[in-house]
């Protein structure tokens, strides 16, 4: 069962057709990778998905609701949240808070109970700490749980993005990118928690370079050219493909 | 007719001094990307030189206009190689604001001290005795002001078009970091046109001395109408602050020919308005574009400073019992003082909120301080209300106040934010003086009883001091609570990276609505205590200087950590207190700290000590066996 349909998706950027009516379905469970050469117009798509620009034309069905013209703070109620491509880790808080920054939108207890300090009001922010203190330290950053996020490496504050949006309880996660500069063993983590995040229920769409880790763990791989929509399917149906071939590694010369 | 060219005329001498001023900000602003709060204070600064050397040293007005200049732009330069430019590299925009504000409160304090606080009349360059032209009379003093203004513009444009010279200042208005690739020296050029605009604001300030009384704080009058002569024309376009000033000019002058003297300054306040709402980059836009990077931020907001919840309780506890026992140790002078630093830390708590917290500059919060006061104490003198319902109708005008205020703001970022709060706090100003049935006017509202509540007076300087402290502590633990939890992060995350909290869910809008409104109500029970507390409420108590003033006690006790802000009120309250004798030297003290914190304490001093005083870390180890 598909949980997003994205159909004839639309936009330009004055003469630069971004997106040319790019259709796909993403299935329940299931990780999808988005691939393409710099420019082919993968991190458009993630922000017409969340509706950081409006699409020019087409539509983006999440669950059954479009998310056409939905504020992106809607969008994130809906369960479909997302991370950047550059970290933007927040400054000026800590790696925990950071963490706990992403599980904003399901606290029960709002700023009434907490200027009161509500007893249930505090024990959730207990349990919310010590849940985000277990998630930072599956990717090695419990150390540095009361440090500036700012201060970590860039590598580690990507990481703390995908931990703050799995705070976030995500159904759909959207992941821009989120192997750049990591490094080998840190890549191998990461293809761990995608795989455990999937295993966990959540549909993931990642946006990613690194081909062995996309081979490795998606299910489904979609393919962009210049904005529009190559091939997709399975990685081995996706790595046979010749207009794939072509579009990596340039024409053959007949 | 004649009137109304009379009136026209008038205007158009007004808003050349506008324009003048104006066109002294959107020099730096194009430049370097600041607003220069100070430029106001070129002006007094100037105009004062020349008043000592041509009426006390008898010396001709022309040398002394030429030597006059000289020094104010000698001195601008000073600044700017002391403070200004180097703040540029560090400091984020708001902060670079709220030092150019502490250096026109600087240069308040030393006119303070070496002119007094009486006013001062330059005589006129060519007499007194109008010329006539037909039937219409034309003040020397003003043909002066509008040739003056035009010579200026005039040579100010040829520089930047036909120079060389200005040809680098538009490569650093446009793209710094290209100008500086290509070999222009971005730096001195930075500090050429902060003191560029400095010989701007003397020749202004000395060409209109004859025509207003200078008195000390005469410049932050002229740097807040040059400000929004700006906005209005557009801040970064040259034509803009022309026509932002004229057009200030002559509405004011309208205004005040045809409706009332009390409804000019509201009239030109709701012309910044409407702009601010519909144009917020003013009526001329430039082509030029300067950047806002939201990243930006990080560069000073990067810093954390967290108490651990068991040291919070624990020198929480202490500071309480040690000021329990003030009013058994203290004379009546300094529990006073103390009564109005903890009055003070509560609209502070607020605003700490909103500007720490949240990111979002206000300067106007001591107008919610004054609909607070003035509410409550009109309730309580004249309609004989009880204390208790009429400093919570106090605290609902203020909510009321601050919704619409948000409503209107909050599409507004950083600067247009501080802009727009700013023209509320002086539109605030303006109705408490002129509508004198209800408020007393400008010699303030008297007769105000002491605070009752149930048959108990709170009457005593202790009584009073104990019902401030246990309001303080529990506004304090309540807010605490909510910054250090959902509502905090929150907060954070929207000052620094809105997009990002909203991609999380993080309601934007709504919280900082929450923050703005938390902080009005604040302002506005601290502004009834004030009240109650002197028996009296005057504007100047709760005016436009007042905010500023609330600024200047944040950034230097610190913002963003709550505690901060009461050592920046008790600093510039109790002081002065201490030290009769060298009250004088107030102003200038204060201007120099909040300057000097905002360069190099961007911590404050409380998150500065807080630095210096190991920090016992619980929770950590904890964590780690349950996360185990």
């Amino acid at each position: 069962m598909s949980v997003l349909q994205v159909r004839d998706l639309r936009r330009s950027f004055g003469g630069l057709l971004a997106t040319a009516d790019v259709s796909f379905d993403v299935a329940e469970h299931s990780l999808t990778a988005l691939i393409g050469p710099n420019g082919a117009g993968k991190t458009t798509l993630f922000n017409l998905i969340t509706n950081l620009f409006a699409p020019d034309a087409g539509s983006v069905t999440f669950e059954g609701t479009s998310l056409i013209g939905l504020s992106p703070s809607a969008i994130a109620r809906l369960g479909v949240i997302r991370t950047f491509q550059t970290a933007r880790v927040f400054p000026g808080m800590t790696v925990l808070e950071n963490a706990m920054a992403g599980h904003h939108r399901l606290l029960r207890h709002g700023l009434v109970s907490q200027l009161a300090w509500w007893p249930r009001q505090r024990a959730e922010e207990r349990r919310l700490a010590d849940r985000a203190m277990a998630l930072l330290d599956l990717v090695g950053l419990a150390d540095q749980a009361d440090q500036p996020a700012t201060q970590l490496p860039m590598g580690a504050q990507k990481l703390l993005e995908v931990i703050r949006a799995l705070l976030a309880q995500p159904k759909l996660l959207l992941l821009d990118e989120p192997a750049a500069g990591l490094n080998d063993t840190e890549t191998a983590e990461l293809a761990a928690l995608l795989r455990a995040i999937q295993a966990c229920g959540v549909t993931v769409m990642v946006v990613e370079h690194n081909m062995s880790l996309v081979m490795t763990i998606a299910d489904q791989v979609i393919v962009l050219e210049a904005g529009r929509l190559i091939a997709s399917g399975s990685p081995a149906q996706v790595q046979s493909n010749p207009r794939v071939i072509a579009a990596y590694l340039g024409e053959e010369v007949a | 007719m004649n009137t109304l060219v009379q009136i026209v005329l008038g205007g158009v001498l007004q808003g050349s001094i506008y324009a003048l001023l104006a066109l002294g900000f959107s020099l730096v602003f194009r430049v370097t990307g600041v607003i220069n709060l100070a430029q106001g204070g070129f002006c007094t600064l100037g105009a004062l030189l020349v008043y000592s050397m041509h009426v006390d040293w008898g010396m001709a007005t022309l040398p002394s206009a030429l030597i006059a200049m000289l020094v104010t732009t000698l001195l601008a330069a000073v600044v700017g190689r002391v403070a200004f430019v180097p703040g540029l590299s560090r400091l984020t925009n708001s902060n670079m604001l709220m030092m150019t504000a502490g250096v026109l409160t600087m240069f308040e304090g030393l006119v303070l001290v070496v002119w007094g606080s009486q006013p001062y009349a330059l005589p006129p360059f060519s007499g007194e005795r109008p010329w006539k032209l037909g039937s219409i009379l034309i003040q020397p003093q003003g043909v002066w002001v509008i040739g003056v203004a035009g010579i200026i513009i005039v040579a100010l444009g040829w520089m930047l078009m036909r120079t060389r010279l200005g040809q680098s200042l538009r490569a650093c208005a446009e793209n710094p970091m290209a100008a500086r690739l290509v070999g222009v020296n971005v730096p001195r050029l930075q500090l050429f046109a902060f003191a560029l605009a400095g010989a701007i604001g003397a020749v202004a300030g000395i060409v209109v001395a004859p025509a207003i009384a200078l008195e000390f704080d005469t410049g932050r009058l002229l740097t807040i109408s040059g400000f929004i002569a700006v906005a209005i024309g557009g801040i970064a376009s040259f034509p803009g602050a022309i026509a932002g000033g004229l057009l200030l000019g002559l509405v004011n002058q309208l205004g005040t020919a045809y409706v009332s003297s009390l409804f000019s300054a509201a009239l030109s306040l709701g012309l910044l308005l409407i702009v601010l709402i519909f144009r917020p980059a003013g009526l001329i836009r430039s082509g030029v574009v300067r950047r806002a990077d939201v990243r930006e931020e990080a560069r000073v907001w990067a810093h954390v400073t967290r108490i651990s919840s068991s040291n919070a309780w624990r020198w929480g506890g202490l500071a309480v019992l040690l000021a329990l026992s003030a009013p058994f140790v203290l004379d009546d002078g300094l529990l006073g003082a103390l009564i109005i630093t903890l009055i003070l830390f509560l609209t502070l708590i607020g605003q700490d909120m909103l500007m720490g917290y949240a990111g979002q500059i206000s300067l106007g919060q001591a107008g919610f301080m004054a609909l607070g006061g003035y509410t409550s104490s009109y309730l309580i003198t004249a309609q004989d209300w009880n204390a208790v319902p009429a400093i919570l109708a106090g605290m609902a005008s203020s909510l009321v106040a601050s919704l619409v205020l948000a409503a209107v703001t909050l599409r507004l970022r950083g600067l247009y934010m501080a802009l727009a709060t700013m023209a509320f706090g002086l539109l605030v100003d303006s109705c408490t003086v002129g509508f004198d049935d209800i408020t007393g006017g400008p010699s303030g509202m008297v007769g105000i009883p002491s605070l009752s509540v149930q048959g108990f007076d709170f009457d005593t300087p202790a009584r009073m001091y104990f019902l401030v402290l246990a309001l303080v502590v529990l506004v304090l633990i309540s807010v605490a609570g909510a910054m250090r939890a959902g509502f905090g992060r929150a907060l954070l995350a929207i000052r620094t990276d809105p997009l990002a909290a909203a991609a999380l869910g993080v309601n934007v809008v709504g919280c900082k609505m929450a923050a703005f409104a938390i902080s009005a109500l604040l302002a506005s029970l601290s502004g009834s205590l004030y009240a109650f507390h002197f028996h009296f409420l005057s504007p100047e108590m709760v005016g436009a200087p007042r905010s500023l003033e609330l600024v200047s006690m944040l950034i230097i006790g610190g913002e963003g950590t709550l505690i901060g802000p009461l050592f920046g009120a008790a600093l510039i309250t109790i002081l002065p207190t201490l030290f009769q004798p060298l009250a004088i030297f107030k102003t200038l003290a204060s201007g120099a700290l909040l300057a000097g914190c905002a360069l190099y304490l961007p911590q404050g001093i409380f998150g500065t000590l807080l630095r210096l005083v190991p920090q016992t870390k619980g929770r950590k180890p904890m964590a780690r066996e349950q996360a185990a």
